[in-house]
């Protein structure tokens, strides 16, 4: 205990028994959330299950007002911010403080690529009235491709889907924007990167719900 | 759970990287399967679901380091995808099995 109170103590909490107690626990804290995020966007899922069982033609006909090609181009942009954030975890693990930042910078920007895409996308359907629920008022050209009574529903899914998806992308920047001003302050290091392991595993989950959003939004035929 | 308490596993940068084409590529395979070769119902949407299971695969093993992660936090993940899968397979039994869909749904 004679050197208690060295520079071991600014790297774990005083309850942790050491670094390594303290990953574990933060690894499994993360974890247990993951798991409540799964089930959080499963119930979505799960209405979109429902309604594409009920009315399959709806989900083929509204696919149609939706752009595959920004929607594939999102794909591959988390795709590479995923990538991004792994080599910021990596640069961490090596004490490569250069590229821990440049890594962290890059993946924020990829995120910021993904929501102008989705503004633009959101925008396009507002000019054409698609939105969601009642206030559901379709142009006259959406309505040669899409015509079905429950159309307002689609929406509402592709909403809220899009919508929450969208608020996680939010909230990821943040928590980057944070370990980026963090890392420029060389808190980060082989020893304790614990921070940047948890919003890299977060990072990867909002790319893991966008895989089973992209087909199956956009790519019905 | 300890074992492992010293060596962190430390993916290296082709690792990595070849994850990523390897999802880039799924990527094209799935839009070029939808799109391209359109397939007759149901076989589109098993396609379609098979790709996103391969690239969750990729994305959870070796980006969120499950590969070489603590079993418990694969018997976590796998463990919510059972549930949702009960959550929607007990919704499916009530809502595929009416007379009619509620009229004002």
């Amino acid at each position: 205990m004679a050197n208690h109170s060295s520079a071991q103590t600014t790297l774990h909490e005083h309850h942790f028994v050491d670094t390594d107690h303290q990953f574990d626990a933060a690894k499994l804290g993360m974890w247990v959330f993951i798991v409540n995020e799964i089930l959080f966007f499963g119930g979505l899922f799960c209405a979109y299950i429902i309604f594409r069982a009920w009315y399959p033609d709806l989900f083929q006909q509204a696919a149609y007002q939706l752009n595959a090609v920004l929607g594939g181009i999102n794909t591959l942009v988390l795709i590479a911010s995923s990538f991004t954030v792994a080599m910021a975890i990596r640069s961490a693990q090596t004490d490569n403080q250069k590229g821990l930042r440049n890594h962290l910078l890059f993946t924020i920007i990829l995120a910021f690529v993904f929501l102008i895409i989705k503004a633009f996308e959101y925008n396009h359907k507002f000019e054409l009235g698609l939105f969601p629920g009642a206030y559901y008022n379709p142009a006259p050209e959406v309505l040669e491709h899409l015509n079905h009574p429950k159309a307002n529903i689609f929406f509402s899914i592709y909403y809220m889907l899009t919508g929450v998806h969208a608020i996680h992308i939010l909230i990821g920047i943040g928590l980057l924007i944070s370990l980026y001003i963090r890392a420029g302050r060389g808190r980060f290091s082989s020893k304790f990167y614990n921070p940047v392991e948890i919003v890299g595993l977060y990072w990867h989950l909002v790319d893991l719900i966008w895989i089973f959003l992209f087909p199956l939004l956009y790519l019905i035929e | 759970m300890n074992t492992s308490a010293h060596d962190h596993h430390i993916s290296t940068v082709k690792q990595l990287f070849l994850v990523a084409m390897g999802l880039t590529f799924l990527t094209f395979l799935t839009v070029f399967m939808a799109k391209v070769i359109v397939l007759p119902e149901p076989f589109g949407i098993i396609v379609a679901l098979t790709i996103a299971l391969a690239k969750a695969f990729l994305v959870g093993a070796f980006f969120m380091n499950l590969y070489w992660d603590t079993k418990f936090h694969v018997l976590l993940l796998v463990g919510s995808f059972l549930f949702f899968f009960l959550m929607v397979g007990v919704t499916l039994l009530d809502t595929l099995y009416r007379d009619d869909a509620i009229p004002s749904f």
